[in-house]
Formats: structure tokens, sequence, C-alpha cells
């Protein structure tokens, strides 16, 4: 009988008695890991954030690379967005999918009161607080008849404003008030804002482009932050708000102002994306209503990174958001994509494949399955084995041994990839010797399907890797990387 | 009262209506069994309208069509419809069923990564361009030929397939949840899952059923959007998802009536609020609307009220 | 509890390292660092080649692609091409032209596809030093002079198409003082810009505008076309994507109405906008229909099978152009960005695959721009002003 919750098959019945020894269940790691692993549970865990903030301020004294700095900078951003959405929804259980429009209201707020679009040019010591006011109040207004609906009426009540949000942004450019025909430019339109100032404080300003500057401003208020979570986290009212989470009929019950928790929770998650907005318009220097639109993808993300990093958890907010932000980045470049591919196939190899024999045969069997179907094709077909490989270097010309590259590989790649997706599929399924016999051709035809296709259409195959990597990942650790799992009592 | 435009405009959001109403359909059904918003349900949308265009180009493309209309009509909505479903049920049997007893918010970012990956794969083998259906060049054009409504209104024979053919899945899908042993067990199963299951329903095979039925709607959907509204191209799953997510979650989640009666709200909503309101705020329009009705009956029109068990 | 400190760690270790190492593969950019041409040049290239305006920027790249890709198999002087992918989203343009800046090998980009993203990547690029030439960013104040030097286009902008359409409408379309014209945007810059223009041109005639928009996801306009009255002369579709003009014209007769469908330089798409009786206005003739281009357009479709767009072939030139200008600044085996970019001005292409010669004006714009008119008949694409 399994014990592993996630496992369908496992008992249902007497759940409870199942979470009442969950501890003792426990196994604890043996060997060197398992001390390490120890060890570091002993460490309290704002001393991880704080390992986390000096190596993240080291970062633009390693490089003065603007690239890697500016995705440094969108990763704080991202964290910030992942912390407060972390709040509504990790903490206090409520699904909001229009968080992203306050982010884009704080974004547009600050380039309205700091920018030529109406001449005002304001001290950003003074829009910050305000914007990120307005925005809690903004976060406040939408949940207040929100209060009513639960699960996802709540859900799409949120998603409802974060659209009613992006269209009216996005046609803001002729604005009029009812029963006057003057028309007004509030917000740009489709053109959105453009030149919005620069941070300046008491006339000491940011200089444009000046990245580094924004990041450790982003890296003192995430940090600020974060620590801020973390004593919210143990204090009464972020218990108030895990009893919301798990059972909101139990916690009323037992006098918790339900209704007080939930405002509380939006507008705060509300005011964290507005602190992050007003950051993300003055480094942009403009601001565009399709950025913030549901089909921009930003909200996704955003979700994206504190599920994967897991819920509720704070280390996962920023585990997340470099997993999701740094994997995205790194896929851009074919070349680095190509070895995270292949390093993704070894590893998982490696660490799935056991006994170590199997293993060892199954490389031999697919180099060796190459070198035949390469023999094979290149007697056949000569066409068929002219393409160039598309990284070059040592990982290139190995590769242009063994693997069929035909000079026209759009076709046979397409069908190739159809292919290796039922093949993957079908491995799944199968079991024993039958499956590691299988994984042969199945491995060789990834590489077919990456050489001749994938690696053509670097930007294309990023995106399918971030699907892929999002429903691995989902399977393997439904609770996220760092978050802990929890039994639902049905 | 200007009737012409009010007619054209009720035709056309009841047309759009009932495209969104069979994605919905299929929302609603896989969420009122695993409680899962099934985001890449649009995307199997998207797949089954390509299966449509697929079909079109092997019988010879719109402007030279090797068969009469009526059989290529009924082969495309055969097609995608099989098609839709087995696509459904492999993306149920792969990337849900494992997370089946896990936190609701899994399955929700699996849901995004499947629909990911069928957007872009759609892209890499398809390509990203915008393909047509174009059956107003089809040797019968029922796009363009159609009758004239009192009051000078033009319907087109599309628009009345696109409805007629709604209407007759609707009442097929009423009849088998109703009427057979399948439907019984699946209402019973999105009642209550565990007890369905002590009672000897095979929730597995339930599941899969579901998911077969729900993604059929929306391959067909796809063929009746190509055929009204011409376009298909890889993207176009996200947006009609994202309304027949809506359409679900108005008309209550979980309840089919529900369904269809939200798909047309959002359809008639959007169509007048364009005829009468203003083109450029419409949608801001329509999400007002329902803003509105969620907040005056938040269990959606007709979706019951939980009611929550301690 | 356990697991997740040493997932910490070890996430915490992986990405420190990982950034070390991009900072060592990739030393920071010198703007006026000359670089050796023997190992090859690298071009940027910045599209929406994913997400909803997947369909625009794919084309863009293959057919920028197509060129390097012919060019490499003819000449000792390699070119790449560095794809990034913005979709369209001013901010990741922005973050991928911090990329190509400090990528060294760059010495030139194709792109962005948007106003809105030429005018988030502008700074950075003139801070790297780097020539930007876009095929698509039709926008009137892109080159009035603040990127002068930096921002290239090979497409006239809007100042020259909106007022053409409007002239043409009313001295050949029966539009007269007092009868209206619907003019519909489709909620992106592009087109509103466009549309903004020819409203004016055409209210400051008397003509009566009656200004819609729907959104760019929309798939039906028969709501839309309801409203149009047996006044409305013609209705203008600056639209993005050439099947939706030809939907909307579709639906026009569909619903019985006389009114002319006219589209702009972003529907001009023989395969795609093919309603007869339409008009459509364009910067050049049509490639698809330039018989001295049927080879080039057939070998293109081998390479890459599908449609073409009219967003697809100005980047096509755009390539010719860098190739000429890399050419040109290889003379003495070494190259910099700043020679490119004074180099690029110099280029003049006698003849390109949009009919006619290429040749830029100091400000960036392409010189002689001037719009032609087609009119629809029998699916072809007749020339009639």
């Amino acid at each position: 009988m399994s014990t592993d919750p996630t496992d369908p098959t496992a008992p249902r019945v007497g759940v409870d008695e199942w979470v009442a020894s969950h501890e003792q269940r426990r196994v604890e790691r043996p060997g060197l890991l398992g001390v390490v692993e120890r060890t570091l549970a002993q460490v309290p865990s704002p001393a991880f954030y704080l390992g986390f903030a000096v190596a993240a301020a080291l970062l633009p004294a390693v490089t003065s690379n603007g690239y890697i700095i500016d995705v440094g900078l969108n990763t704080l951003l991202y964290m910030l967005l992942a912390l407060g959405l972390n709040i509504t929804v990790g903490y206090a259980g409520l699904l909001d999918l229009g968080y992203v429009a306050f982010y884009g209201f704080a974004a547009y707020g600050y380039a309205m009161l700091a920018s030529p679009q109406f001449g005002l040019h304001w001290d950003t010591l003074a829009v910050i607080p305000l914007v990120v006011i307005a925005t809690a109040f903004l976060g406040f207004l939408v949940a207040l008849p929100s209060r009513r609906l639960v699960g996802d009426y709540l859900a799409i009540v949120t998603l409802f404003f974060g659209e009613l949000f992006a269209t009216v942004y996005q046609n803001g450019e002729s604005m009029t008030v009812f029963g006057f025909s003057r028309k007004y430019d509030v917000t740009g339109g489709p053109n959105g804002i453009p030149n919005i100032d620069q941070f300046h404080v008491f006339g000491a300003r940011i200089g444009a482009l000046n990245y580094t500057a924004y990041y450790y401003v982003a890296l003192v208020f995430f940090m600020v932050l974060l620590f801020a979570m973390y004593l919210v986290d143990r204090s009464r009212t972020g218990r108030a708000w895990r009893s919301l989470r798990e059972d909101p009929l139990a916690a009323e019950l037992m006098g918790m102002p339900v209704n007080r928790l939930k405002l509380i929770a939006f507008a705060c998650g509300a005011g964290i994306a507005g602190l992050a907005g007003t950051i993300f318009a003055a480094a942009n220097t403009a601001v565009f209503a399709s950025e913030f639109d549901f089909t921009s993808g930003l909200l996704i993300i955003v979700y994206a990174m504190l599920i994967l990093g897991g819920a509720g958890s704070l280390g996962g907010v920023i585990v997340g958001a470099l997993v999701v932000n740094v994997s995205l980045e790194v896929l851009r470049d074919p070349g680095h994509a190509t070895w995270v591919f292949y390093t993704l196939i070894c590893a998982t190899l490696v660490a799935r494949m056991r006994p170590w024999r199997w293993l060892g045969a199954i490389i031999a069997g697919t180099a060796a399955f190459g070198f035949v179907v390469h023999a094979i094709v290149s007697a056949a077909w000569p066409r068929g084995v002219d393409g160039q490989a598309a990284v070059g270097g040592v990982l290139g010309s190995g590769l242009r041994h063994w693997v069929v590259l035909p000079s026209n590989p759009t076709m046979i790649g397409n069908i190739a990839f159809i292919c290796l997706v039922l093949a993957v599929l079908v491995l799944t399924l199968l079991h024993g010797s039958m499956q590691k016999l299988a994984m042969i051709p199945t491995l060789y035809l990834a590489a077919f399907v990456w050489e001749n296709r994938l690696v053509v259409e670097p930007s294309i195959t990023r995106l399918i890797l971030v699907g892929v990597i999002l429903i691995v990942l989902m399977n393997a650790r439904p609770q996220g990387l760092l978050g802990t799992s929890r039994v639902e009592i049905v | 009262m200007n009737w012409n435009l009010f007619v054209t405009e009720l035709v056309s959001g009841i047309t759009h209506g009932s495209v969104y109403a069979l994605i919905a359909l299929g929302y609603s059904m896989v969420y009122g069994i695993l409680k899962l918003l099934n985001f890449a349900h649009g995307d199997i949308y998207m797949v089954g309208s390509f299966i449509g265009f697929g079909i079109i180009t092997v019988s010879g493309g719109a402007t030279n069509l090797g068969m009469p209309v009526w059989l290529l009509l009924f082969v495309m909505l055969f097609c995608a419809m099989l098609g839709g479903g087995l696509l459904g049920v492999m993306i149920e049997r792969f990337a849900y069923r494992r997370l089946r007893n896990a936190p609701r918010i899994a399955p929700l970012i699996t849901a995004l990564g499947v629909s990911f990956f069928l957007e872009n794969a759609a892209q890499l083998v398809l390509g990203a361009q915008y393909r047509s259906y174009n059956s107003f060049s089809w040797k019968n054009p029922i796009a363009l030929h159609g009758f004239t409504l009192p009051a000078q209104a033009r319907i087109s024979y599309a628009g009345v397939i696109v409805i007629v053919g709604t209407v007759v899945l609707v009442v097929g899908l009423t009849l088998f949840v109703q009427r057979t042993q399948l439907g019984k067990a699946m209402r019973a199963t999105s009642f209550d899952r565990e007890a369905a299951s002590m009672m000897g329903i095979d929730v597995d095979h339930v599941i899969v059923a579901t998911f077969f039925i729900g993604s059929a709607l929306a391959g067909a959907a796809g063929v009746f959007n190509g055929i009204a509204y011409q376009q298909v191209w890889p993207y176009m799953g996200f947006t009609a998802g994202l309304y027949a997510f809506i359409a679900a979650v108005v008309g209550g989640i979980g309840s089919l009536p529900g369904a269809v009666l939200g798909g047309l709200t959002i359809g008639l909503a959007q169509s007048f609020s364009i005829g009468y309101i203003s083109s450029t705020f419409s949608d801001a329009v329509v999400f007002g609307i329902l803003i509105a009705v969620m907040i005056v009956r938040p269990s959606g029109l007709l979706g019951r009220a939980a009611v929550s068990k301690v | 509890m356990v697991r997740r400190f040493g997932l910490i760690a070890i996430a915490a270790t992986a990405v420190v390292l990982a950034i070390v190492s991009a900072a060592a593969a990739r030393p920071a950019a010198q703007a006026a660092a000359t670089a050796s041409c023997s190992k090859g040049v690298s071009i940027g290239m910045q599209a929406p080649i994913t997400g909803p305006a997947g369909s625009i920027g794919s084309d863009q790249l293959h057919w920028a692609l197509f060129y390097f890709t012919q060019w490499n198999k003819t000449h000792k002087l390699k070119i790449h091409l560095v794809q990034e992918d913005t979709q369209l989203d001013p901010s990741k343009a922005s973050t991928t032209a911090q990329a190509l800046a400090s990528n060294h090998a760059v010495m030139g980009v194709i792109g962005p596809a948007g106003s809105d993203e030429v005018q988030a990547v502008a700074p950075i690029f003139r801070k790297a030093g780097l020539a930007f030439a876009s095929g698509s960013a039709t926008r009137v104040s892109l080159t009035s002079g603040a990127w002068k030097g930096y921002f290239f286009r090979d497409v006239p902008n809007d100042g020259v198409q909106g007022p053409t359409d409007a002239d043409y409408m009313f001295a050949n379309l029966g539009v007269t003082s007092g009868s209206s014209v619907m003019v519909v945007d489709d909620q992106e810059s592009y087109s509103t810009g466009l549309a903004d223009i020819v409203g004016q041109a055409l209210s400051g005639k008397g003509v009566k505008v009656d200004r819609e928009s729907v959104s760019q996801k929309a798939t039906d306009f028969s709501s839309l076309i309801a409203k149009v009255t047996s006044s409305t002369k013609v209705v203008f579709l600056p639209f993005q994507i050439a099947s939706e003009a030809q939907l909307f014209a579709q639906q026009l007769q569909a619903q019985g109405k006389t009114a002319i469908a006219f589209g702009s330089d972003g529907t001009f798409d023989a395969t795609n906008f093919t309603v007869n009786g339409s008009y459509i206005s364009f910067f050049a003739p049509d490639v698809t229909t330039i018989p001295a281009d049927a080879s080039i357009v057939n070998v293109f479709h081998k390479q890459f099978p599908g449609a073409t767009s009219p967003f697809g072939a100005p980047n096509y030139v755009l390539a010719q152009m860098y190739a000429t200008a890399i050419t040109k600044a290889c003379k003495d085996g070494k190259i910099s960005r700043a020679e490119v970019r004074k180099d690029v001005l110099k280029v003049s292409l006698k003849s390109t695959i949009l009919g006619g010669p290429m040749r830029l004006t100091a400000n960036g714009d392409v010189a002689g721009a001037k719009f032609h008119i087609f009119k629809i008949e029998n699916g072809k694409y007749v020339t009639v002003a």
C-alpha cells in the first residue's frame, strides 16, 4: 500500500490518521547529503534570505553587462510581484486573477504624476507612497464587493476587473465625461505614456538607463518587504490568513474577522504590486496597457513562479522567480538552449535509471543506434545527411556524424516532432525492460528533432520547453519546489 | 427604432454566443467533476479548428472543393470532434491524472503548461500565419448565401448552421447526461466524487468520458467558428478560452444549461454593446455588466449556491 | 522542512554560478570597439516571433533569415542572425535590446516591429551605438530627429500613406463632403495612428467620419457592420492582419452593404485579402506578383512553407541593406558599430524585391516614398493610382 499522498490510489479513508502520523513517517536521508541537509535545517530562514541579499547585491560588481543587470532587475520585480501575490493567494488563499492590473495601475499612476503626459514632475518621495497607497486602496475597493464571493467566482470577478483595466487604459486616448464633448487624452491609448521621469529625490536623480541603480532600489525594497513578510507570517495576522486559506468556515467559527482579513490581504498584495509598478515605470521610461493585459502572459508567469516555488513559502517566492525568469532568459540563446536540452536529458537518465548497467546500456545503445541510422541514411539518401548542425564547436561536429541532418528538414522535422511527443507519452506508459528498450530510439528521435527543427526556431522552442517544464515539475512536485505538502481533508 | 440594427445584432450575438457556449460546456463539465480550470481547453478548440481546415485543404482547398458541402461539413465535424476528444483524453491521462488529489492550484499551472505547449507546438508545426476556411469561396458559399429577415436583416447559412448545430449538440448532450447510464454516473461524480466511487462508479472511466465529450464539443466549436468567421491561427484558443471560461462562470460553473446561457449572454452583450454603446469600449462594457451580474448573483446565473459542509 | 533549505542552497548556488559564468562568457560591450570580420558578423533581429502577433513576427524573421542563408551560401563574409523574441511587448523588447547591445558581435539590428517597441529600445541602442532598422514601425514621430543616425526604416511612414488614401477616396470613390466614411482601427498603435491621420484628413474635407475600433482578437465584425449605413461610402481598415480585412469585406458583402472596403499596407496580401472591388494602399508593388521576384519567392517558400504577409519582405530588404553596409565596412577587415551606422546611410540598392530602388534619407526614412493604390479585380491586385 502506498503512503504517497499524491498517488491517486492512496487510501483516502482515514486521512486524519495519516495527518497525525505525518512526522513519524519521515525518513532521514542517509550519508553525507543527509548530514548537510540536517545542518542546513538548523539554520533559520532569515539567514538564507540574507545570503540571497548578499549574493544579489554582488551581481552588479561581478558583471557590467547591461543585459544581465536588466534581467536581474526584471527578476527582482517578478519577486516583488510574487511576494505580493503570495499574500493574497499563498496565505489567504484568494484566487486573484486581476493582480497584474494593480501593477499596471501603479505603473500608469507613476507615469501620470511624473511625465510630460500632464506636465507633472512630482518628486519620487511623494509619488511612491501616494501611488502605493492608491493601489492598495484600489485593491481594497476591488475586494469590497468580492467579499461574498468564494473560490472561482472571486477569480472571475478579479479577472473581469483586470480586463476592464486593460481595455480602458488601452483605449483611454480620448476619454470624455458623459454629457461633454471635450475629449481628454488620459492614458495615451495604444501609444502608452512615454518619456517617464527617472526616480528623483530632492533634485538628485537616477540617470537614464541606469539599470544598476534600479536594481539596487528594487533589491532594497524586496529585502525589506521580505523580512516584513517573514515577521507577518509568524504574527497573529499571518496565522489568521493561513487559517482562512485552510478553511474559511472554520476560521469564521473560531471568531476570525474573515471579511477584514480578506480585505487586508487584497490591499497588501495590491500595495506591493503597486510598489513594483512604480519601479517598472521609472526603469522602463514608458508604459503600455498591452503589457498588463491577460494575453501578455505576465499574470501567468507570476502565478507560475509562485506555484512553482511553493505557494505560501517566502523562499519559494525567490526560488520560483529565479527559476522561471532565468530559465526563460537562458533559453533565448540557441546555444545555451542546446546545452540545457542535452543536460536535462542526461540528468534525468542519471537520476532515474537504476541499476547503473542499464544506464550504460542505454547510452551505448543510443550512440550505436545513431551511427547505424546515420550510415543507412547516408547510403540510401545522401541528401538526408548534408544539412548543417546549428551549433558549432565540439558538440556540433560530433553531432554531424551521428544525427541525420537532411538539407531540407522542415517537413520531416515537423512529423518527427509529433512522433517524438507521442513516443514520449507512450514511454511513460511502458514498464521494465520494454521501457528501456523503447528509450533508445526515442532518445535518438529527440536529438533528431532538436537538431533539425527545434534549434532552428529558438523562440518557439523556448516556450514549448517552458510548457513542458511546468507540466513535468508540477507532476513531480505538486506542492511546488519549496512548498510543504498539505493534506486536504475531503 | 432601427429594427435592422437590432435584429442583426441579435443574430450576430447568438451566433457568436453559440461558439462560446460550446467551448464553455466542456469547461463546465470538466470543472464539475475535477474542480479544475482547464486552461488548455481553448487550445483544444484551436486544434479542432485546424483539423477542419486540414480537411478543407485535403479535399482540394476552399476554391476547389472536391466534395459536396454537406458532406464536407459532416466530415469536418466528425474529425474535429474525434480529434479534439482524443486530445482531451490524452491531456487528462498524461498531464492531469497524477494531480487529482494535489492542491487545487497545481493542476491549474499544469493546464497553463499544456496550453503553452499546444499553442507553440502548433506554431512550430503549422506556422503562425492566419489561415482561412474561406467559406465565402466555396462552390456553394454558405457564408454568403442566406436569406433576408423582415427589417432587411440578412442571415447567412453559415450562421444558421452554427446555431442549429449548437442546438443539436446541446440537446444531444442533455439527453446523454439525463438519460444514459454514463450520463448519470457523470452527474453523480460531479455531485460527489468520493461518494460516487464508493457507490461503485468507475470514476476514472467517467473522467475520461467527460474529457472526451467536453473536448469533442470544443473541437466542434472550432469548426463552427471557422465556418462563420473564417480565421484559424495557433493563438486563437487563448482569447476564445478566456471568454468561454467567463461564460462558464457567469452561467454558474458546473451547470450545463448555465454554460449555454453564459455563452449566449456574452455573445449578446458583446454585439449589443458594439451596436449601441461603443465599439472601442465594448469589452469594458461587457466586463462591467458581468461584474455586476456576479455581485448580484455570486454563484452565477444558474449555478447552485455552494453549501459548505463542515 | 528539511528539503526546503537544501533546495534554497542548491538553487542559490546554481543561480550565482550561472550568473557568474554568463558574466564571464559575455564580456561587457564596448560600443566603440572594433571587431575582426574574419569570424563573421552578427546582426540582431527583434520581432514578435511568438504570441498573438506571431504571424507578423515569424514572417519578418523568416525573410531576414532567408536573405542571410542565401548570402552565406555565396559569400566568404558570413553574417549570423541573432534572433530575439519580443512578443510585441515593449518591456520584453527593451530587455532583449539589452541582450543585443551587450553582445559585442552584433553590429546592427533589424527591428523591432512596433512603433512602441522602437520608442522603448531607442535609448538602449543609442547608448550602445547600434544601428536599428525596422521594417514595419511607421509612426511619423520616430524619424523626427531624436534618434537620427541610429534608427532607420525602409517603409514609408503613416504621414505619407494617410493623406494619399484620403485624397484617393475623395477623388475616386464617391466620398463627398456630407457623406460618411467608417474608420475602424484594431486597437494597437500602428492602426490607431493611421486611422487618426486618415480620419483627420477626411474630416478636414467635411466628410463625416464614424470612428470605430475592434480588438485585434475579435473574429466577428457583423455587429459592427450592422452600423454601416447607406450613406457610408467607404470603410477604411488599417489592420495588421490581412485576413481580418478579408473577413470584414466579406461580411460587408454578406450583409448586403454597398460600402467599399479600403485596406492599408498592413492588409496588402494577395493570398489573404481578395474580396473583389476592395481597395488597398501600399508603398510598393506586390512582392508575390512581381515577375522578377517569382524565383526568390519560390525559393523562400521552399525554406519556409506557408503564406507570407506584407510585413515580411521589407525585412529581406533590410537584411540586404545591412549586408551591403557590412561588406563596405569590412573592406579593411575590421568592423565597428559606428562604421555600420554610417555605411547604412550610404547604401543605395538599385532594385529590391519591393520593386524599386531603396535609399535612406538622413533622418532614416526611405527616400522618395510614395504610396500606390490597388484595386482587387478577380482576386488580382491592379494598380489604379
